[in-house]
């Protein structure tokens, strides 16, 4: 009997009773451990065993794993090592026979990544986690088990870090500690293992600030650093885990977005900026983020170095200013002077910034109602243009790309704009839309009549426009667009040169740009060839054309009869006459591509000084190549010229004038039916259809054919009835009908904290306030009789006398007899008097427009009964006696229910019906507008009265409907009723602002409770007011008004209306003394 | 005092006159050589006969296109209708209308004289007196009261009440009323009455179309035809802005100016931004687009 055998035998017993297995795997275990150890070792290796199979009710499955793992890991290690791990188990078995059987399953597999003195270590790593409960247990375990994988991914150290993070989840969420661990060992293996230290610090700080973002990291923390410059990846992650340590829960938010920006960013930049950003995040972590995060957008308008610069400008507000939440703005880009160094810096030129001084100029060259607009909104109009990139004319707009970036300077690429701007302008003013079928061009006799006669015949044109008839005297319509696009656009550009000397440098400046980006010549099918040769000869780039020695006259006949609209007094009628003569030559040319070895010339310069002449016909006879045709293809129109559809637009501009009624002009009379429309969309080649599925064709023709009719304006049909009008019952008009127009405006806002403004930060809606009842106004009325007979009168006394008599001029209508005898006196006397003797009536012009901002905020709602303190009950002689307080309660509680309680907002309502009563009387210019809103994009403004509308029932009815709504944001309310006093011609002008508390809303200061970025920005709005020579005037009802309003209004005028129900009463006497000073 | 304005031309200020100024009643005032005045319409031959048959004229149009210096050209003109007359030419007597011009401002005034009062008359009175042309400039300035004054004049009755004086002037033959209006200016707040303004035949002022302006800017700015043409152009597009941006357009003088300064040797770009640009406008946004419109134009 082996001692393996005798060993199995003695513990057969014992081992009896745990699992059918145990003894079986026991047996396996000793038989290949004999021949290894002494008997005596195996006698302490199988009691080890058997103590573990014992140790509790399910400790025996630990055994059995025991026994199982035995031999392999007996291989790799001393027999002290392995009692060493036997001890382990029996230890970990003390807290759970589960965790102990994982840990001893897992440790052959381990011992490939671990030397076996680590193994403990391991083991009490993973002790860590196991907390008695079950969750840990399963946790623990599964840390276990997941350790061979996790190892292969990471030192034991780093799995040590990770345990870390995990046991710090799991006061939080075993579910969530879980997953970390199973998903762990994929985390680790996509990361470099240097990164992996950074990644659990990073970890650890996340999940000590926020442990729900823990998990979020952990999947997409890997994606998100590999499109970080790897070298990188380390420094990133710890100047991360110092951010979080700083800002807690933002911390994981702003390094995914941190990263992903660093993702768009050319890895060659990632060093650079990332040493800037801790530069910056030494003194503020946000602003190193922020940083970070701004820079794609800031690329895409920057160079490297510009950039650069923008953002050491942001650095000094930080480490030269110390202003942190300066910078933080600065680099989130919210300030003011983030934008403005960023506009100065870039040479990338926005439409948006250019756009009105474009708009004046197109204005001015055509002389015709242009506007300017951006290519994107043309293709949203669906009449037939789909590409968005480059400038273009539909006869009432010039379109242009939304910005350029082409050139490195800002001047450049300014005066490019210009270029754009001035060729479409250029089609309009040099007439390239007004062709008019048969008649004469100033250089060449019209043709077309005798073409037409060649093509149809007698049979009468069903063109609806003369473009349209002109276009369907050629067969290949694709060519003579694409030569009639070329020749209109060099007599424009002539035009533009002799017109306009001063941009005729940079008209060559680009043209020489567009002439180096053009298609490479050789390989082209002969008659694409001829046209782009023709191209470039209209770019004044004739010496970078290339042509077949062989066909050479023709080339010359091309060009000479292109030199023909570059004549002074050429039209768009010699155009179309030279784009017919070239179609000819065009088309005897074969549209082949030529073998390669086929000579290919630049021109010489006798060709390039070819005068203007109209072709003979003399290179008739050249033999021309034979192959097989290609299909022709339009050469690239240059950028500055854009999309030239001559036909499209004579189409628009007909409809548009059979809309507007306009009987004049060619084809009026015939209106335009949808079949013609179609036939000539669908021969167009202009719409750019190629490289569509028919389908597409179909649909996109349906569009732009709705598109056009839109344009042109269908009938109209039954007019809509008057609103009020409809209904026989008339007293109730349907509301809902209405349409709320709504104004958007957009304001800065202050932010005191980076000292600068927020650019475009609000968002203002103007609308008309609804109307309610005209009751209202006619019961507040004689409720308040009195009193307004009372202001009205006061408001009387301040009407200025017409005309006052001004005495003792030197100057003036007449003598003043009694101070010309004075005078004579005087004189004889010889005591110097001055010559005052004349009088003259003087004008004295009232000239005050004055603007109410009433707070329409949700706090208006209160009552006011339960703000004023309570009566003094036991004065009013109740004697103690109960039922003379009930009678009293019970006068009152009727009372209220006859009229409920008053709110403040009613005494707003009450206010001005008073002013206004009070204003009418007087004559002086007045607006009555209403605030509320939620939130910054939405700063609702409501107009109950315009400052230049007149007083009317509607009026009326507006103010009893002024109703509370939501928050009280004051700044942008009160800059947008700035800028209405601003647009109002007055020599007085005051801003009365009506609050029932301080400014608050939704993200008006750093979060809730923040007071002081509410005030402070009101304050600035109220400087701003002040600046543009307008009087601002503070009223609240706000008892502790005087806390704030205070430090709110410096030296602005501010009054905390006491007694709150004097508000009606006090309003007209303050309105006296402001405007009146 | 009376607000008389003595207008010279500037072919009248020969050169070598010496700095010394000459003192003159204002009916003495003549144009003693024809002033430029290059006729757009037919402006001149219907002055003529409104002239003679004693009709009143209104000249409407824009500022600086021209209204001043066409009825200098008149004046300087319509010698042979004052046959008693050994000088050349009506006199033409200017009043520029303000706010506070009042009746006596025009019709004339008592002044203390040691130890009386001297009675003295107004420009307009004067005129009457001795058939002059009274030009009343920028007629809507002046007060409505003041404006009523002038209505007796204008009829067939052709008289100036004198009230203070009790009198009743007939206006001697060669007397005529010309008031000046421009539409544009301010047409909102200042209009004139009709009951004014249907005492007058109206002659309609504009600016010259392009080569005509061309050609004044070269002859009164004294620059190269190209500069003139040039300017002539920038007048058109900037013109094109009013009611864009623009109150008015740039007025054929502001053009002139530019001339001036750029046939003296001032580049034309920076001559345009001074006489045209920064004249026109205080917007900076349209002062931008106008500039644009000046460096797309001129080449330096």
């Amino acid at each position: 009997m082996t001692a393996a055998e005798q060993l199995r035998e003695r513990y057969a017993a014992e081992l009896r009773g745990f699992g059918s297995s145990l003894p079986e795997d026991f047996g396996a275990a000793a038989a290949e451990l004999a021949p290894r150890f002494s008997a005596q070792q195996l006698e302490l290796w199988a009691q080890a065993g058997v103590a573990l199979a014992n140790y509790s009710l399910r400790s025996w499955e630990a055994s059995a794993e025991y026994f199982r793992a035995s031999p392999q890991v007996a291989s790799a290690m001393r027999f002290e090592q392995l009692m060493a791990w036997a001890r382990i188990a029996t230890e970990l078995a003390e807290r759970s026979s589960v965790v102990s059987a994982a840990f001893l399953k897992a440790t052959p597999e381990v011992l490939e990544h671990l030397p076996p003195w680590q193994l403990e270590p391991w083991a009490r790593q993973g002790e860590r986690l196991c907390r008695g409960n079950w969750k840990s247990i399963a946790l623990c375990a599964l840390y276990f088990s997941s350790s061979p994988r996790l190892l292969a991914a990471m030192s034991l150290q780093r799995l040590g870090e990770l345990v870390a993070v995990v046991d710090a989840l799991t006061e939080r969420s075993y579910e969530l500690a879980t997953t970390c661990v199973e998903h762990a060992p994929q985390i680790f293996g996509a990361l470099a293992p240097r990164d992996h230290e950074p990644f659990l610090r990073f970890a650890q700080a996340v999940t000590r600030v926020s442990w729900a973002d823990t998990r979020l990291y952990l999947e997409r923390g890997p994606a998100l650093l590999e499109r970080v410059e790897p070298e990188m990846r380390s420094r990133f992650l710890e100047l991360a885990a110092r951010v979080t340590a700083d800002v807690g829960r933002q911390g994981f938010p702003l390094f995914a977005g941190a990263a992903a920006a660093l993702g768009e960013i050319e890895l060659s930049q990632h060093d650079a900026m990332l040493a800037f950003a801790g530069r910056l995040a030494i003194a503020s972590p946000i602003a190193a983020m922020e940083y970070l995060k701004s820079a794609p957008f800031v690329r895409t308008r920057l160079t490297a170095e510009q950039m650069q610069q923008w953002a050491e400008s942001g650095a000094s507000v930080l480490l030269e200013d110390g202003n942190a939440e300066g910078a933080e703005a600065f680099f989130r880009l919210e300030s003011t002077r983030a934008e403005q160094l960023m506009t100065a810096l870039t040479a990338r030129v926005e439409l948006a910034h250019v756009g009105s001084t474009l708009r004046l100029y197109a204005k001015a060259l055509t002389g015709e109602q242009v506007s300017v607009r951006s290519t994107e909104e043309l293709v949203e109009r669906g009449i037939g243009w789909v590409t968005e990139s480059s400038a273009t004319t539909e006869g009432t707009a010039i379109y242009l790309p939304p910005f350029i970036s082409t050139f490195e300077h800002q001047d450049a690429n300014f005066q490019a704009y210009k270029v754009f701007a001035t060729h479409q302008a250029g089609r309009m003013e040099f007439g390239s839309f007004r062709y008019r079928f048969g008649d004469d061009g100033t250089q060449t006799p019209s043709t077309v009549h005798e073409r037409e006669r060649r093509v149809r015949g007698d049979a009468p044109t069903r063109a609806t426009t003369a473009m349209e008839r002109y276009f369907d005297l050629f067969p290949d319509r694709a060519l003579i667009a694409a030569l009639f696009t070329v020749i209109e656009d060099t007599r424009v550009d002539a035009y533009v040169g002799r017109e306009y000397g001063g941009i005729r440098s940079v008209l060559r400046r680009l043209q020489a740009h567009e002439a180096q980006h053009r298609p490479a010549l050789q390989g082209m099918a002969l008659r694409a060839a001829f046209v782009e040769n023709l191209l470039r000869a209209s770019l004044q780039a004739a010496d970078t054309m290339q042509w077949p020695h062989a066909l050479e006259p023709v080339l010359r006949d091309g060009l000479s009869a292109l030199r023909m609209v570059e004549l002074a007094e050429a039209t768009v009628q010699d155009s179309a006459e030279v784009a017919a003569a070239l179609y000819d030559i065009a088309q005897r040319i074969p549209n082949v591509e030529l073998e390669p070895d086929e000579q290919w010339e630049t021109p010489d310069g006798d060709l390039l000084e070819v005068a203007a002449s109209m072709p003979g016909g003399g290179a008739g006879d050249v033999p021309m190549p034979q192959g097989e045709e290609a299909e022709f293809e339009t050469p690239p129109q240059p950028e500055f010229r854009g999309d030239f559809k001559p036909e499209l637009v004579q189409l628009l501009m007909q409809l548009r004038q059979q809309r507007e009624g306009d009987g004049e002009g060619e084809g009026a009379g015939s209106p335009i039916t949808q079949q013609q429309l179609q036939e000539l969309l669908e021969k167009s080649v202009e719409l750019s259809l190629s490289g569509m599925e028919e389908g597409d064709i179909a649909s996109s023709l349906a569009m732009f054919l709705s598109g056009l009719e839109k344009e042109g304006g269908t009938p109209q049909g039954e007019p809509r009835p008057e609103h009020g009008q409809q209904q026989g019952s008339g007293e109730e008009p349907v509301q809902q009908d209405l349409p709320v127009a709504i104004e958007w405006f957009h304001y800065d806002e202050w932010d005191f904290r980076a000292a600068d403004y927020r650019p475009r930060w609000c968002r203002v809606g103007e609308r008309v306030a609804p109307e309610g009842s005209l009751d209202f106004y006619q019961e507040t009325l004689q409720r308040h009789h009195g009193l307004v007979a009372e202001t009205r009168r006061q408001f009387e006394l301040l009407r200025p006398e017409t005309f006052r008599k001004i005495k003792r001029l030197e100057d003036g209508e007449d003598l003043d007899l009694d101070h010309a005898i004075e005078f004579l006196v005087d004189k004889r006397a010889g005591v110097g008097p001055q010559a005052r003797i004349y009088w003259r009536r003087n004008k004295i012009e009232r000239d005050v427009a004055v603007a109410f901002l009433l707070d329409m905020s949700a706090s208006t709602d209160e009552e006011i009964e339960k703000q004023r303190p309570r009566r003094n009950e036991r004065e009013d002689g109740f004697d103690d006696d109960p039922r003379k307080y009930f009678q009293w309660l019970a006068q009152r509680r009727a009372k209220q229910a006859q009229e409920p309680p008053k709110r403040i907002i009613d005494l707003e309502k009450e206010s001005a019906v008073l002013i206004v009563e009070a204003l009418e009387a007087i004559g002086d210019a007045y607006g009555i507008y209403g605030f509320s809103g939620y939130g910054r994009e939405n700063v609702e403004f409501y107009t109950i009265k315009n400052l230049d509308e007149h007083f009317s029932d509607r009026v009326r009815k507006r103010i009893a409907k002024i109703d509370p709504v939501r928050s009280t944001r004051m700044g942008p309310a009160i800059r947008h009723t700035v800028h209405k006093l601003e647009g109002f011609e007055a020599k007085v002008k005051i801003l009365i602002l009506v609050s029932d508390g301080r400014p608050q809303d939704h993200g008006y200061g750093r979060d809730r409770t923040e007071k002081e970025y509410a005030v402070h920005d009101t304050k600035q709005a109220l400087l701003e007011a002040k600046r543009a020579g307008i009087t601002p005037f503070l009223i609240t009802v706000d008892k502790e008004g005087h806390d704030y309003l205070g430090e709110m209004c410096d030296d602005i005028g501010y009054e905390v209306v006491a007694d709150i129900e004097s508000l009606p009463r006090r309003l007209p006497s303050l309105y006296r003394t402001l405007a009146t000073q | 005092m009376a607000s008389t304005t003595r207008r010279t031309t500037a072919s009248e200020q020969a050169p070598g006159k010496g700095a010394g100024f000459r003192s003159l009643q204002v009916e003495e005032f003549r144009i003693k050589s024809e002033p430029y005045y290059l006729p757009i319409a037919d402006e001149v031959e219907l002055f003529q006969t409104a002239y003679a048959q004693h009709m009143p004229v209104l000249l409407k149009g824009p500022t600086g296109c021209g209204k001043t210096r066409f009825l200098e050209y008149m004046s300087w003109r319509l010698h042979q209708h004052v046959p008693t007359r050994a000088e050349e030419g009506v006199p033409l007597i200017t009043v520029a209308c303000h706010e506070d011009l009042t009746a006596s401002d025009l019709v004339g005034r008592y002044l203390l004289e040691r130890e009386e009062t001297r009675w003295i008359d107004g420009p307009l009175t004067r005129a009457v007196k001795v058939g002059a042309i009274c030009y009343l400039d920028e007629i809507v300035e002046a007060r409505k009261d003041t404006t009523v004054l002038i209505h007796p004049l204008t009829d067939y009755r052709r008289l100036l009440p004198v009230e203070k004086r009790g009198e009743l002037l007939e206006a001697a033959d060669g007397f005529l009323l010309v008031v000046s209006y421009n539409p544009g200016y301010q047409s909102a707040l200042k209009d004139l009455k009709h009951s004014t303004r249907q005492r007058f035949v109206a002659i309609e002022f504009d600016y010259p179309p392009r080569e005509l302006e061309a050609e004044i800017v070269q002859r009164e700015a004294d620059c190269s035809a190209e500069v003139a043409r040039q300017l002539a152009k920038l007048g058109e597009k900037v013109r094109n802005l009013k009611e864009h941006g623009l109150a008015e357009g740039v007025s054929t003088r502001l053009l002139i100016y530019a001339g001036k300064l750029i046939a003296n040797g001032i580049q034309s770009r920076r001559a345009c931004q001074t006489a045209v640009v920064w004249a026109l406008t205080d917007d900076a946004e349209v002062q931008r687009s106008i500039e644009e419109v000046v460096t797309s134009i001129f080449e330096d």
